[in-house]
């Protein structure tokens, strides 16, 4: 399935500035297709602020965020209203897990299929076969194949944030980004989170932001270190915690952070 | 259960509609000596189809209009309007007359025939319900503020129908005015009153109807999504705000059919079914009956005016609005669900929770985390 190793999504030169205070300052990065690549840094580093840019929540003050589809021509992100990004085939786990917690699983899942977002298709449109089996092949993937009805609100923590990655998964997206998905995890559930990454990964890129350092290593292609809104240092896992500077950074957190 | 739950509904408004459907001839029998009596349930169903398309806003969407007496008033003076123009012959009214009007205004010329006052009848609200909802909507205005720019909005509608008398009579409303089946009054005019009675009734199964196939596919559990999270349905593709206003733009239109239903059981319609307390009064029907339900707004809507049609003419009638005003908030502190969540979720609960006890007491070292 991996296919060539591009640039999928091209941030240049992002400021935020809100009300005099800069929240990113010149953060420029770039994705590679198939990768999982991890923004970390400290509190108030502006990670989550950078994922509200990409997918539309956010305006940046300057700079631009350039998706590159694999099958068609670019797109500008920067602009878009959030609903077109996703469409576009970019799709946001937030931090906090949002699910419809009074609809079942498989409602939820079903609200989440590519396409079919108008409302004539709601009212009158029927999901297909094959969609029915996606959305069963994906609740497999991730664990809740036979919890389908029951109410998404009724799920422990870490279900509904695989529900959530799943919601993201069905709707076959380019690019997921996951902002903190491990967050309120026991052990056992982060490393099967990391697990669920590496599998979806072959198919989409993965974007996560994440404070669990051990979560990092197991999971990370690439690693982009914010601090302060300025990007302090990007590589692997290896050459970016070996990094003084992010040793500084992180001093007193470290892997101690999990 | 869930099946069950379901046709439970179903059959409560069935059991509503023959209800209903047997009054008429419960009069004709004598069993009801007043002809009253029709024409109240006749209001009561229309304020039913007015409950179920703010149930479909409220209970299922989240959107909580205070507002929507304008709806029901623009609905009601549409076809007002029109029974006017059938008692002047289509001439200018006296209302007109005193305004210093000497010719038929250019706003009431589509009421002369009924298919035009129809047409009204759904445009006028449509339109405005529609701006309304485009720019609050499109903005992200939403939850208290959006109630407060709804009821800001129906009490503006309320000073211009006051401060334009010579169109709209102002206070007094539009007065001395049949049905669109003709006289209803009297023992000779019977037949056209039942008549009307169960063109109303079909009115209302064709709302009920067109409400629970909506809210049966996936536009009800988006409605229900963009009422949980809102940002989420947002962050799943749908653009949001034009869900909003067309659930928004179609409340509205119900409403309006409402309206114009009422005007003929009433006789006449005035601006205080424009004010806010009335709009308020119909949030209630549908918290009391049940939120995001449809059958329960229809039960909310006849309970509520049956106590007060009972017991506000008694002794009663200086407390009544203390009445509703207790059981309203008796209602959202204790019962969310309304009589249809008492019935289907919390009686179940006590029945369940009764059992869970018995069993314990009777093994003390039993299972009590079972069916609680």
């Amino acid at each position: 399935m991996v296919q060539e190793k591009g640039v999928v999504l091209d941030i240049r030169g992002i400021s935020v500035c809100f009300d005099g205070f800069y929240a990113l300052t010149e953060v420029s990065a770039a994705v590679k297709r198939h990768s999982i690549h991890f923004f970390i840094g400290p509190n108030g580093a502006g990670k989550t602020t950078l994922l509200d840019i990409i997918c539309g929540k956010t305006r940046p003050t300057s700079g631009t965020v350039i998706f590159h589809p694999a099958a068609r021509s670019d797109v500008r992100l920067t602009g878009m209203p959030e609903y077109r990004i996703v469409r576009e085939g970019i799709g946001r786990k937030f931090q906090v897990p949002s699910v419809f917690a009074g609809l079942t699983v498989w409602d939820n899942m079903l609200l989440s299929l590519k396409g079919h977002k108008g409302i004539w298709d709601s009212i009158f449109g029927k999901p297909s076969k094959e969609e029915l089996e996606q959305v069963d092949a994906v609740l497999a993937r991730v664990g809740l194949r036979d919890r389908t009805q029951e109410r998404a609100g009724a799920l422990a923590h870490g279900e509904k944030q695989w529900l959530e990655i799943a919601m993201q998964l069905v709707q076959k997206p380019e690019i997921i980004m996951l902002d903190e998905p491990a967050a309120g995890m026991g052990k056992p559930e982060t490393m099967r989170t990391g697990e669920i990454l590496r599998e979806i990964k072959n198919e989409c890129t993965v974007i996560v932001i994440e404070h669990d350092m051990d979560f990092v290593r197991q999971t990370a292609d690439v690693v982009t270190v914010l601090h302060e809104g300025k990007v302090l240092t990007e590589g692997t896992v290896d050459t970016v915690l070996a990094d003084p500077t992010v040793q500084a950074v992180y001093l007193g957190r470290g892997s101690a952070a999990s | 259960m869930k099946r069950f739950k379901k046709q439970g509904a179903n059959l409560s408004f069935v059991l509503i509609v023959v209800i209903l459907a047997a009054m008429p001839l419960l009069l004709q029998a004598g069993v009801i000596s007043a002809s009253s009596t029709i024409l109240f349930l006749g209001k009561c169903i229309a304020f039913a189809i007015v409950a179920m398309g703010l149930d479909l806003i409220w209970g299922y969407a989240g959107i909580l209009s205070l507002g929507h007496g304008l709806y029901f008033a623009l609905g009601g003076y549409a076809m007002a309007m029109y029974l006017k123009l059938q008692a002047t012959g289509g001439g200018i009214t006296d209302f007109m007359h005193v305004g210093g009007l000497t010719e038929l205004p250019a706003i009431w010329q589509p009421f002369q025939t009924l298919p035009g006052a129809l047409v009204m009848l759904v445009l006028v609200p449509t339109l405005v319900s529609g701006l309304v909802g485009y720019f609050i909507f499109k903005n992200r205005v939403k939850g208290v503020y959006f109630s407060i720019i709804s009821q800001a909005l129906t009490w503006a509608a309320y000073s211009i129908f006051i401060a334009l008398s010579p169109y709209t009579n102002g206070n007094v409303g539009i007065t001395e005015i049949q049905t669109v089946l003709g006289s209803i009054r009297g023992e000779k005019n019977r037949a056209q009153m039942f008549l009307l009675f169960y063109g109303a009734l079909i009115l209302m199964a064709i709302v009920y109807a067109l409400c629970r196939f909506l809210t049966g596919r996936k536009f009800g559990k988006l409605l229900v999504a963009i009422r949980d999270g809102e940002n989420r349905t947002y962050f799943s593709g749908y653009q949001v705000s034009r869900y909003k206003t067309f659930a928004y733009v179609l409340s509205a239109i119900i409403a309006a059919l409402a309206g114009a239903l009422f005007v003929n059981f009433n006789g006449s319609i005035t601006p205080s079914q424009m004010t806010i307390s009335y709009s308020i009064t119909m949030v209630i029907w549908v918290a009391v009956g049940g939120r995001g339900t449809i059958i329960g707004a229809v039960i909310g809507a006849f309970v509520i005016n049956l106590c007060e049609y009972n017991l506000s003419s008694g002794s009663l009638v200086d407390l009544w609005q203390y009445i509703i005003g207790g059981i309203f908030v008796v209602t959202i502190l204790f019962f969310k669900g309304g009589l249809v969540g008492l019935v289907c979720e919390q009686i179940p609960a006590w029945i369940r929770r009764l059992r869970s006890r018995a069993a314990t007491a009777r093994e003390p070292a039993g299972q009590v985390q079972k069916g609680v």
